[in-house]
């Protein structure tokens, strides 16, 4: 096992056999790029995740950050980790070549982001909130907003930072009181609270780019009233960085992901705190939802990131821990005792997190391709099959890899056993680390509203469809398969499920009965995940299974005794065997209990709304 | 200042290798492979010496199959300024001497101030090329080199290699061969604007017969196994620690026969 926070065979496998990457080279938009490019950055970001990341993230766990005299300081650890991921321009790695980055694509991007993710989550939220600033600046800022900030921004020299939350305003964002009052030279004075703010302070660079969201003196009431500003930790006076009054009242103590600073900012305390508005007027909240999508998939990427490394964990514990007798010699005391991997029940556990793993990597991957495919359209109507992809599959992205990669750490402590339990192994940091990602950048709840009630109504359900079409295509391919005809039938069902489901929805929303689709978004969004992340695990297997056949075709492995030993001697061949095993395994333990999911949200059952508040417990 | 780095690539150290059923290698398919970890600080000291002196120039020299490219860019990610690779089926498992004759005829054909070698590679473990080149090429050679002053007028070196115990330090006169040793510098990661600037520098592909010779091995290896699996090791459980203590003894003696 080379490393263990990936399978790099299984990441290589989803980018160049399963969306075939390479083929994006053939577009203009990628001409400069090419498989040996990809390999040399996803070397490169293994080496450097493995050596230099890796490393310091159960001591950033340890020593976490500290507020002193106001100021953040971030564990020692993270000064060089993070110095050596600016300067190999890993920010910027998607970022287009005129806007200081390397224009590479999303999906190279989220393989990296996976790495580095699993490597040290709390590390990267510093650069990751960076990016998603600069972005803003990039998509909505003035040549000179683009100069001054983006430029140090994707270079790694100043960070950033997203300010949307007050303290009552959390999910409900228009209730945010942050004020704006015009200044004669068109700059804002900015007052108010802002927290939960992730990266709100540290000592990594020496400035930090606030992007606040605040209501301008006499705007509208909610969302629409809601402007975004450039609030600056230090502000530019002549050539000299000065104080703009943001400070730093508290910061959390958290259940995981301790070295990243979630502040409580004060901005202008002393009435002197200036932001310069990005774009227009009242239009912060437009502005702002254009990040949505590449925010909420990484927060997906950072689930994925977490079950990867837990499993690899929990793969090499259960092959080295050595406890009990097999289970046919259970009786007898002095038979040999085996490395726990032969276990049943640990198995089961392993083989779950595996085939959950690599189809929410499929997924992911899948999503970012998307964004690739949009680029690299040769006509809109492709770009806009591609981008309905991904509008609907984002939410599903997002809540799926943080409840399941959760679920992966989860198991990943379960096999380590008491031991799991303890600091000295990792494992419980990935637990705590990961559970984070299904509450911020929108809890799943949030998700699944967005998919329920914005994703599925669009177009008349247009992007429903188009993705339903989508999966017929992949059922239809697999099915020209006899190998795979025992495994193709729990999709073909579940699939079916899924769109039972949603047309009962369809009917539900038009009625009075609009309670329905909103009390089981969550289940919904749960049953679409488990098929989406079955169609990647389906579409890996097609291409498994042809590989494999050719495998044992080439060594004349024609009987099952041969086709044994190939798999113990040649490792693609195994590699192979073990994605057909996921797409079975996923289909026969989880895609089975489709019906029964889909038949628990149509039942309608009301008692979660119904149910007097009294009722729920007394005190 | 112009280096020539010797570099080898190698399956990463943390693969699983696995012999061939018939033992005629060991089995290639799925094996990552990564420069060799000692021709890494080859790549990182010429390109040190070529930002001090601010002129020169960094060559990678490989032989090998195609994957080799991939070490090569990686080398030119990390700032060196062109490759050459030898690339010739007749030299696929090819052993340390014909490795040194078609490193010593590219150096050749190329010139030099000095020429990098790892001190070994990590596969085979022969550790014998970068002294046979030496020799091929009748240059002073100072092995196992863990830091390294090139004199200003750059005629010679003095250069700290490990001995048993201590340091050596040795002064030699360029050009010379050098072999790195772990403690010579930090290499450097390649960065993506650098793996941006590699794809564009160029890596010229020669033959065997382009360097005018034909491999004269001296060494065929014969069987490849793996090596045998560690035995079950011996309890001795209930007694007393001073009884045990003996047993041990005794059985170190003369059944394990080590003390």
């Amino acid at each position: 096992m080379a490393n263990l926070l990936i399978d790099e065979r299984d990441m290589k496998f989803v980018l160049y056999e399963q969306l075939n990457i390479e083929e994006l080279c053939e577009s203009q938009h990628y001409a400069e790029f090419s498989r040996e490019m990809f390999d040399m950055v996803l070397d490169a970001a293994t080496k450097l995740a493995e050596k230099e990341l890796a490393p310091t993230n159960a001591d950033g766990d340890q020593k976490g950050v500290v507020l002193e005299n106001g100021e953040v300081k971030v564990p020692e650890s993270f000064h060089r980790a993070y110095q050596l991921y600016c300067e190999g321009g890993w920010a910027a790695l998607p970022v287009s070549e005129e806007h200081g980055g390397q224009g590479f694509p999303l999906s190279i991007y989220g393989a990296t982001t996976e790495l580095f993710v699993a490597a040290n989550q709390a590390l990267l939220m510093y650069p990751g909130l960076t990016v998603g600033a600069a972005r803003l600046i990039e998509k909505y800022g003035t040549e000179a907003q683009q100069r001054t900030y983006m430029d140090n921004m994707y270079a790694g020299v100043w960070a950033g930072t997203m300010c949307l939350t007050e303290p009552q305003a959390g999910s409900d964002v228009g209730a945010l009181r942050t004020k704006a009052v015009k200044n004669s030279d068109g700059t804002y004075s900015i007052t108010g609270n802002k927290i939960f703010i992730s990266a709100g302070d540290h000592d990594l660079t020496e400035n930090i780019i606030h992007m606040v969201l605040a209501r301008v003196e006499g705007a509208p009431p909610g969302t629409k009233g809601i402007s975004i500003f450039i609030v600056p930790k230090k502000r530019i006076e002549g050539e000299e960085l000065v104080d703009n009054d943001v400070t730093t009242m508290a910061i959390e103590k958290k259940l995981g992901i301790h070295a990243s600073a979630t502040c409580a900012l004060n901005f202008g305390e002393k009435d002197n705190c200036i932001g310069y508005l990005l774009g227009e007027e009242n239009q912060g909240m437009r502005i702002m939802f254009n990040m949505m999508n590449e925010a909420r998939l990484a927060v997906g990427y950072q689930g994925l990131g977490q079950a990867s490394a837990a499993y690899m964990y929990a793969l090499r514990y259960a092959k080295d821990r050595f406890q009990g007798p097999e289970i046919s010699t259970m009786k007898d005391p002095v038979a040999p005792k085996v490395p726990i991997i032969q276990h049943p029940d640990v198995r089961r556990m392993l083989m779950w997190m595996k085939s959950v793993t690599e189809g929410i990597r499929g997924l992911l991957y899948f999503a970012s391709y998307c964004g690739d495919r949009i680029h690299a359209a040769k006509t809109d109507e492709e770009a806009a099959k591609y981008q309905g992809f991904l509008d609907i599959l984002i939410p599903v992205c997002k809540s799926y890899s943080s409840d399941m990669g959760f679920r992966v750490t989860e198991l990943a402590v379960q096999i380590h056993g008491g031991y799991g339990y303890c600091r000295e192994y990792p494992v419980e940091q990935f637990l705590r680390d990961c559970k984070i990602a299904s509450i911020y950048e929108g809890t799943n709840g949030i998700q699944a509203l967005d998919l329920v009630g914005r994703k599925l109504g669009v177009g008349q359900g247009l992007l429903f469809k188009s993705i339903a079409a989508e999966t017929g295509n992949l059922l239809k391919n697999a099915k020209k398969n006899f190998r795979l005809k025992d495994i193709v039938e729990p999709f073909d069902e579940a699939r079916a499920q899924l769109i039972e489901v949603t047309r009962y929805f369809g009917l539900k929303s038009i009625t009075e009965d609009f309670m329905t689709p909103i009390l089981y978004a969550t289940p919904y969004q749960d049953l679409f995940g488990d098929v989406a992340v079955g169609f990647m695990l389906l579409w890996q297997a097609v291409i498994a299974d042809r590989r494999l056949e050719e495998l044992y075709g080439d060594a004349k492995a024609d009987t099952p005794e041969k086709k044994a030993e190939l798999l113990r001697t040649n490792r693609s061949a195994a590699f192979y065997r073990g994605k057909v095993a996921s797409a079975e395994f996923f289909a026969n333990t989880v895609l089975s209990l489709a019906k029964g999911k889909a038949r628990a949200i149509m039942s309608g059952e009301r008692s979660a709304i119904d149910l007097p508040e009294e009722s729920f417990a007394l005190f | 200042m112009k280096s020539l780095v010797c570099l080898k690539q190698v399956p990463d150290t943390e693969t699983q290798i696995k012999v061939k059923p018939d033992g005629t290698g060991i089995v290639t398919d799925g094996i990552k492979y990564v420069i060799n970890p000692y021709d890494e600080f080859s790549v990182e000291e010429a390109l040190r010496l070529k930002e001090k002196f601010k002129a020169g120039e960094v060559v990678i020299l490989t032989v090998g199959p195609d994957r080799c490219t991939e070490a090569i860019r990686t080398a030119l990610a990390m700032g060196a300024d062109r490759g050459i690779h030898v690339n010739d089926e007749s030299l696929n498992d090819a052993d340390p001497y014909s490795i040194a004759q078609v490193l010593a005829a590219a150096a050749s054909q190329e010139g030099y101030d000095l020429i990098f070698c790892g001190h070994r590679a990590i596969d085979d473990d022969f550790g014998e090329v970068g002294a046979m080149l030496a020799e091929l090429l009748q240059l002073p050679q100072v092995t196992l080199v863990t830091k390294l002053e090139i004199a200003d007028d750059t005629q010679s070196a003095v250069v700290e290699r490990d001995v048993e115990g201590g340091k050596e330090v040795i002064e030699v006169p360029l050009p010379c061969v050098l072999t790195s040793q772990k403690g010579l510098n930090e290499p450097r990661y390649a960065s993506l604007p650098g793996i941006m600037k590699a794809k564009k520098k160029k890596i010229d592909k020669k033959t065997a017969a382009d360097l005018g010779i034909t491999s004269e091995r001296k060494l065929a290896p014969t069987e490849y196994t793996m090596p045998p699996e560690r035995k079950a090791g011996k309890k001795y459980e209930d007694m007393e620690p001073a009884e045990a203590a003996k047993i041990v003894v005794e059985a170190l003696r003369s059944e394990a026969k080590v003390i």
